[in-house]
């Protein structure tokens, strides 16, 4: 174990080099730089210059990249060139913005969507079933952008009530902090209860079609013993798997929800770094997603090898 | 001999700088404020972009103001003269102004501040504007001495609160400063910066130690960044925002109908033009690019892309017609003129017509529907149009090396035909030309057009100099979007400036 260990992570430090280095080149690919995006129509080229000189923006690509890395690995990501801000200080505070739309959303998820899929998969092919079907249909099909909209108009006409526009921390009032954040969850949810609700509804359906199911329906076992000793157990595991692609699913919508709800996470971040090429705030931003994806699946792969002996290694 | 000028022109009874003084202004509240366009940086003198300016006029102050009808009026300047060379402006400065760190502004500052943005060794985007100037020192705490190498009209214009603004002397001395200003406020202007958080909101406070007495009458803006408009519509509805400035006419109609909303529409310094750059063929053809003059309906383009919310141009902007604009009815070249046109490429020898690629930039909504619309209006002259959507910064790249062939830009200058004009149009390498127009004659008035200083015969020069514009056609100016304002009814006095700079705030105050 402790073998394989030190392989996996020897393997990751040199995933997380060679990331590192495709993020630095390619957010230097995208045209325009910095001092382009500041002078706008204005400013000659000497001034140009010396901004350039100044972002360190003259070396060749190659010192650029050296000089980052070796500050990235004292744990420095540098200064925003547009805010004056570490890089650091900015992506924590727009990380966990997302982190808590992301576990919220996730929680309002299961707690809608399992039971949806449960009561689907028992009352297979009737009314019951087609409706949370059909419902499932339509928050699949629904762009995320679209729902939030719709959610934000009928709303604000509904009880003349649209959410505060300025982001507040639950640490400071956790009140405020739900009210800003409802809808943008609700948003987000939406198709993730689909998602789940159908996924957990297959799981059902094929638990209830095993046969150490039908035996024991026929042996005259209690339902709610049939239901909680033999198919919710079976299904947990799927499930618990599942939650993990319906985080990453929702990291990815969450970028259009923060503009539209004028959110500060890591989504918007993102985007006003790439609109104003702020190379510090963007590399390191990237460079955190790619470490938090590699140590997400690594804990993974370990929790796997101590839960099945069947795949631990000698 | 010196020949004193005024220190403040006739203003109607109520203007004051940065608008209108209010009579029964109500003092006390904090103003919220919507923004679709987050500032890039809040630093006056690195920052060109206007999502910049529009903010940072509030915080930072130059010598003079812009004056909505075109007067560069003294700010922190009191007065000045001019030698009779036109060459020496003694600037006497207000006296008692303070700074947002407490600290008293002095010539020393002044002299500082535009020293160091004159330089481009320091990286100003403004630092051509200010090439003119040989020399500024500090004659006493009081009096600072400009010291120009040739004589130019718009120096005062160009001391006003685009770029740079009069910061504590030794302000940059340290390296980290050119990041500190969006944490720091160290302007001398109505309001302190509090807070700027991005992708989120900017909190601006009253500058209890602000030198105009009175002024400003709100505690403080709290600015929140929306980029979205239909969340901002929203927003409006339910009273989250009090006031915000729309740019698609969707936008306006969608709450034309809202109760409790004023909508208002003020002339702008903005353009929405199509530049036709010499060095793409066959536009270095001038009997090419004056077909493609003549055949534009200015304004069909201009109902397709932002309805009736705004004015169709000659040869300047709409805020600047009355003063410095050719009469409407002189300008040549004008369209819809199909058979004119025609003419025009047949003798070209492209009687058959040709393709041209027109260039529109992501996120200008208007520059879309503008696009179809130039595209059927020039297949009329056997002109297919291609149309490529590039972004802003590949834009700006190509602009910046004067490769820009057939575009839509949207630009906008300070209320003064100089500013507006010697750049963008100057020969190199006193000019940027970057359409590669490369006019001897017009380069030539745009000389003397900066070295002169009456008004009249300044007037002259500058209408010669839009004749030839129109003529020979390196840009086709269609129409000047109004800056267009939605406030609660609550918001009192509230005044948009023509450069679409929020200077009204510093006037505007909330009723109850």
């Amino acid at each position: 174990m402790g073998k394989y260990l030190v392989k996996r992570l020897a393997a990751s430090l040199l995933t997380a080099f060679l990331a590192s280095m495709l993020v630095f080149l390619l957010v230097r690919l995208v045209p325009g730089d910095v001092v382009a995006q500041m002078m706008g129509q204005a400013g000659g080229e000497t001034a140009a210059n010396a901004l350039r000189e100044f972002f360190g923006l003259d070396q060749p690509i190659y010192m650029q990249y050296l000089a980052w890395l070796m500050k990235v690995l004292q744990g420095d990501l540098g200064v925003s060139w547009t805010r004056g801000m570490p890089v650091t200080t900015m992506i924590g505070q727009a990380f966990l913005v997302t982190l808590e739309i992301g576990l919220l959303t996730l929680l309002v998820a299961t707690i809608i969507g399992v039971p949806l899929g449960i009561l689907a998969g028992i009352y297979e092919g009737r009314p019951l079933d087609t409706a949370i079907q059909s419902f499932n249909i339509l928050g699949l099909a629904a762009p995320v952008f679209w729902v939030g909209l719709m959610l934000l108009v009928a709303v604000s006409s509904l009880f003349s009530w649209s959410p505060p526009l300025r982001y507040v921390p639950p640490t400071r009032s956790l009140g405020d902090n739900l009210a800003i954040l409802a809808l943008p969850i609700l948003s987000l949810g939406l198709l993730q209860v689909a998602a789940y609700s159908q996924f957990v509804r297959q799981n059902v359906v094929s638990a209830l079609h095993q046969e150490y199911v039908r035996t024991a329906i026929a042996k005259g076992v209690p339902v709610r013993i049939i239901f909680f000793k033999h198919i919710l157990r079976n299904v947990l595991i799927p499930i618990i798997t599942f939650m993990g692609l319906i985080l990453i699913q929702i990291l990815g919508g969450v970028v259009i929800i923060e503009s539209l709800f004028a959110l500060p996470g890591l989504g918007r971040l993102l985007l006003t770094a790439i609109e104003t090429r702020d190379y510090p705030v963007l590399q390191g931003a990237l460079l955190i997603v790619v470490v938090a994806a590699m140590v997400v699946n690594l804990l993974v792969d370990l929790a796997y090898r101590l839960i099945d002996p069947r795949v631990r290694v000698s | 001999m010196l020949c004193a000028l005024p220190a403040l022109p006739a203003f109607a009874q109520s203007e004051g700088l940065y608008g209108p003084v209010a009579e029964n202004a109500v003092r006390g509240g904090r103003l919220n404020m919507g923004l679709l366009v987050e500032p890039p940086g809040l630093d006056p003198f690195h920052q060109a972009a206007d999502a910049r300016i529009r903010i940072t006029v509030l915080v930072y102050q130059g010598l003079f103001y812009e004056s909505p009808s075109g007067e560069a009026v003294p700010l922190l300047a009191e007065s000045y003269e001019v030698s009779d060379d036109n060459l020496v402006y003694t600037i006497k400065l207000r006296q008692g102004v303070k700074f947002h760190n407490g600290a008293e502004m002095t010539a020393e500052d002044v002299a500082y501040s535009y020293n160091y943005i004159r330089n481009p060794e320091n990286g100003s985007p403004g630092a051509g504007d200010f090439s003119m100037i040989s020399d500024i020192k500090a004659v006493d705490p009081t009096t600072v001495e400009i010291t120009l190498s040739e004589p130019n009209a718009s120096l005062p214009m160009t001391l006003g609160n685009k770029y740079g603004a009069v910061v504590p002397a030794g302000y940059f001395d340290d390296e980290a400063a050119k990041n500190l200003m969006n944490s720091e406020s160290v302007g001398t202007g109505p309001f302190k910066l509090v807070e700027f958080v991005p992708n989120s909101h900017i909190v601006l406070d009253r500058n209890e130690d602000y030198w105009e007495e009175g002024a400003p009458y709100l505690d403080g803006i709290d600015f929140a960044i929306l980029p979205n408009s239909a969340s901002m519509l929203v927003a409006l509805r339910n009273q989250r925002v009090d006031l915000v400035a729309l740019t698609r006419p969707q936008d306006v109609q969608q709450v034309q109908q809202v109760e409790g909303l004023e909508i208002e529409r003020w002339p702008s310094l903005g353009q929405a033009s199509v530049d036709l750059g010499s060095e793409t063929k066959p536009l270095d053809d001038v009997r090419v690019r004056q077909a493609i003059s003549l055949a534009v309906d200015k304004e069909e383009v201009m109902k397709a892309s932002i309805g009736d919310f705004g004015q169709v141009l000659g040869t300047i902007p709409a805020g600047l017609q009355e003063r410095w604009g050719l009469p409407l009815d002189q300008v040549p070249m004008q369209g819809p003129d199909i058979e004119a046109a025609k003419k025009l490429l047949e003798e070209a020898g492209l009687g058959n017509g040709f393709t041209l690629t027109l260039t529109t930039i992501n996120g200008y909504d208007w520059m879309d529907p503008a696009a179809v619309t130039l595209r059927e209006q020039l297949a009329k002259i056997g002109v297919t149009v291609d149309i490529q959507r590039v972004d802003l910064g590949v834009w700006i790249n190509n602009f910046r090396s004067s490769q820009m062939g057939f575009t839509f830009n949207d630009w906008a200058s300070q209320p003064d035909p100089n500013l507006l004009f010697y750049r963008h149009f100057h020969k190199k390498p006193e000019g940027a030309d970057f359409r590669n127009w490369n006019n001897d004659e017009a380069s030539a008035l745009l000389d003397e057009g900066r070295a002169t200083s009456n008004p009249e015969e300044r007037r002259e020069i500058y209408n010669k100099f839009q004749t030839i514009l129109a003529e020979t056609v390196p840009t086709i100016m269609l129409f000047s979007p109004d800056h267009i304002t939605v406030r609660s009814q609550r918001v009192q006095n509230y005044v948009q400036h023509p450069t679409g700079w929020y200077y009204g705030l510093a006037r505007a105050y909330l009723s109850d």
